[in-house]
């Protein structure tokens, strides 16, 4: 199945898990606090890699030196790279990530207002396709005959390959303009009437989401279905229903969930562009915008939030994963 | 690379398996690599040429219309054929040969320390939306196709390195390597035509699906204004000139689109039809 093969770190199965089950969740969460350290470092480093000068770059080359050396000294370019990491690395800690140069505001306060709408759309988005995806997948694996598994594969296989912002435009144009049934533009910031705003935009990442989750989930459940203790529920005549729900899907789930938190860093990709097109005040936006303005420290948090949020919902996706099925590995 | 999914329907009868992918794939492909070269080779017209009234819509003279300049849609969407699908296919070369480079040397580090601390940055590269740091470090880079394959280069190696340290791994331990290492063949041998085929056997399936990936990347940044830059003809600069356009000229944003996904969709066919047919035979 070509999905795993868009997974190539969770695919590979780790080493049998061994040790008592605190032992494997202290390697584990240490392995999340090593990893979130280098998201760090890579934050840092990402506007000093530049072959040229960030602060020239951004002003121009004609600017006033006088210019040059104030700017500088504000994002504390003027010090050596030590004294900047440690400087940074503090101030994290405290909780400050700089202020914006475009405007002057903390960047903890711009990424704080733009977070929520990001969050309601990838949450959105995650519900409707389990929604979506588990009775498709469900159904598709106890479906008999080799033309029903095609036609899926097929199907599936043709919309992972359709990009989320062309289907936001078809989107736009269908739901929005002709059928006027989604805002074309806007947001309002509080729940429940911000749904009116975030389903046509979940419903487009969800085009994407539903044809991988759902693959997995198929394979998962076809494998489900091959063990033993499933042919001993059907010898002791349990009901369709709860035979497939309760004995066939929980132990399925497992690999699922290590997917979907696994594919939480590509959504906030998509989102980054699907926020954009909607004109949604969320944290990609921020980024798309700040990139252009080539405001760093803006840039820098963004990139920051989003690497240390990944990281926290992959070591989230893995603990649930271990609790559903307890065979999958931690580490 | 199967603890996520294993397959059902390797066995018997499954010689078959995965060639109605392939061949479809690959003449989809075929078509479109060919309509590349033709297309502009025969058209009247240039890709940035003003031929006609701006805003005209799809005809005879003008099969996809014409866009908010007069140029030929047509024409632009086929001259951006190798543009998307050449910059693609760098932006995975180079990730790929420098990510099986890093991944089979790491497989050879015996030091827990160095090992702990060069996968712990594989996976913190690796955890960044691709997207996201692509985003980021076009701030640094400035736009253009050039910057998004530095870019890739730079970041998209991480998950070549860790595909290639697991497979290395796994092959130095198998027998035909024993049985080469005994018939007194020399190390550099061994290396070349035994070790690295069978890794990157695994990297470059991975290239194939990330080549999808890879072009929705080049297309969205260029969508977003951060790739490749007006009047360039290429696909997701296409997309964006014609959005603001999209009520009443559709075909400024429809085909560059539609184009896009011809060659996702070709690539995805044949990535699976071959994923599948290596399962079946294995």
């Amino acid at each position: 199945m070509a999905s795993n093969v868009f997974l190539p770190d969770k695919a590979e199965s780790g080493t049998p898990p061994g040790g008592s089950l605190a032992s494997r969740l202290g390697v584990r969460v240490a392995r999340a606090v090593g990893v979130s350290f280098w998201v760090m470092v890579i934050a840092f480093g990402l506007i000093r890699l530049a072959p040229g000068d960030p602060v020239i770059a951004r002003l121009g080359a004609e600017a006033e030196p006088a210019a040059i050396e104030r700017l500088r000294r504000e994002l504390r370019l003027d010090v050596d790279v030590f004294t900047q990491f440690y400087e940074y690395f503090t101030s994290l800690l405290r909780g400050d990530l700089g202020r914006s140069i475009e405007n002057g505001r903390l960047v903890t306060e711009i990424i704080m207002t733009s977070l929520p709408a990001t969050l309601w759309i990838i949450a959105a988005t995650i519900l409707l396709s389990l929604v979506v995806s588990v009775p498709l997948a469900l159904r598709m694996a106890v479906a008999r005959g080799a033309a029903t598994a095609y036609v899926f594969r097929a199907t599936t296989s043709v919309f992972l390959a359709v990009p989320t912002f062309f289907t936001a435009l078809i989107g736009l144009i269908v739901l929005g303009v002709h059928w006027r049934v989604a805002p074309v533009i806007g947001y309002v910031n509080d729940f429940p009437a911000n749904l009116a705003y975030v389903w046509l935009p979940a419903l487009v990442v969800s085009t994407q989401l539903v044809p991988i989750l759902s693959r997995v989930l198929y394979g998962s459940i076809k494998e489900t279905l091959a063990e033993e203790f499933v042919e001993t529920g059907v010898v002791r005549g349990i009901g369709r229903a709860r035979f497939q729900w309760v004995y066939v899907l929980r132990p399925s789930l497992a690999p699922s969930i290590v997917l979907l938190s696994y594919m939480v860093g590509v959504m906030i990709g998509s989102t980054v562009i699907i926020e954009t097109i909607f004109s949604l005040p969320g944290i990609g936006r921020a980024l798309v915008g700040a990139v252009i303005g080539r405001d760093y420290p803006v840039v820098q948090g963004c990139v920051l939030l989003f690497g240390l949020f990944v990281v926290a919902v992959n070591l989230l996706g893995d603990l649930i994963a271990n609790w559903l099925d307890p065979r999958v590995g931690l580490t | 690379m199967t603890a996520v999914v294993r397959d059902e329907g390797a066995g018997v009868g499954a010689t078959r398996e995965g060639l109605v992918g392939i061949w479809v794939g690959c003449l989809m492909l075929a078509a479109m690599l060919l309509a590349g070269v033709l297309v502009p080779w025969f058209s009247a017209y240039h890709p940035n040429e003003l031929v006609a009234r701006p805003f005209g819509a799809p005809s005879a003279a003008h099969p996809f219309g014409t866009d908010q300049l007069g140029r030929d849609v047509f024409t632009r969407v086929f001259a951006a054929v190798y543009r998307d699908l050449g910059v693609a296919f760098a932006g995975v070369t180079l990730p790929l040969v420098i990510g099986t480079m890093v991944g089979v040397a790491l497989a050879t580090v015996r030091n827990r320390a160095v090992l702990a601390v060069a996968n712990s940055l594989i996976e913190a590269i690796n955890a960044m939306p691709l997207l996201v740091i692509a985003i980021a470090l076009i701030s640094v880079f400035g736009p253009g196709l050039t910057s998004i394959v530095i870019i890739l280069a730079m970041t998209n190696w991480a998950r070549y390195a860790r595909i290639a340290q697991t497979r290395a791994k796994i092959v130095a331990q198998l027998g035909y390597i024993e049985a080469a290492r005994l018939q007194g063949y020399p190390r550099h041998r061994i290396f070349l035509r035994h070790f690295l085929p069978n890794i990157s056997a695994e990297t470059v399936a991975y290239a194939l699906s990330d080549v999808i990936l890879v072009i929705m990347l080049i297309s969205g940044l260029s969508f977003l204004g951060l790739g490749a830059t007006p009047p360039t003809a290429e696909w997701g600069v296409m997309m964006s000139e014609g959005r603001p356009f999209v009520q009443n000229a559709w075909w400024m944003t429809i085909f560059p689109g539609l184009a896009l996904c011809w060659a996702g969709i070709s690539l995805s066919f044949l990535a699976e039809g071959l994923h599948r047919r290596e399962q079946a035979v294995a």
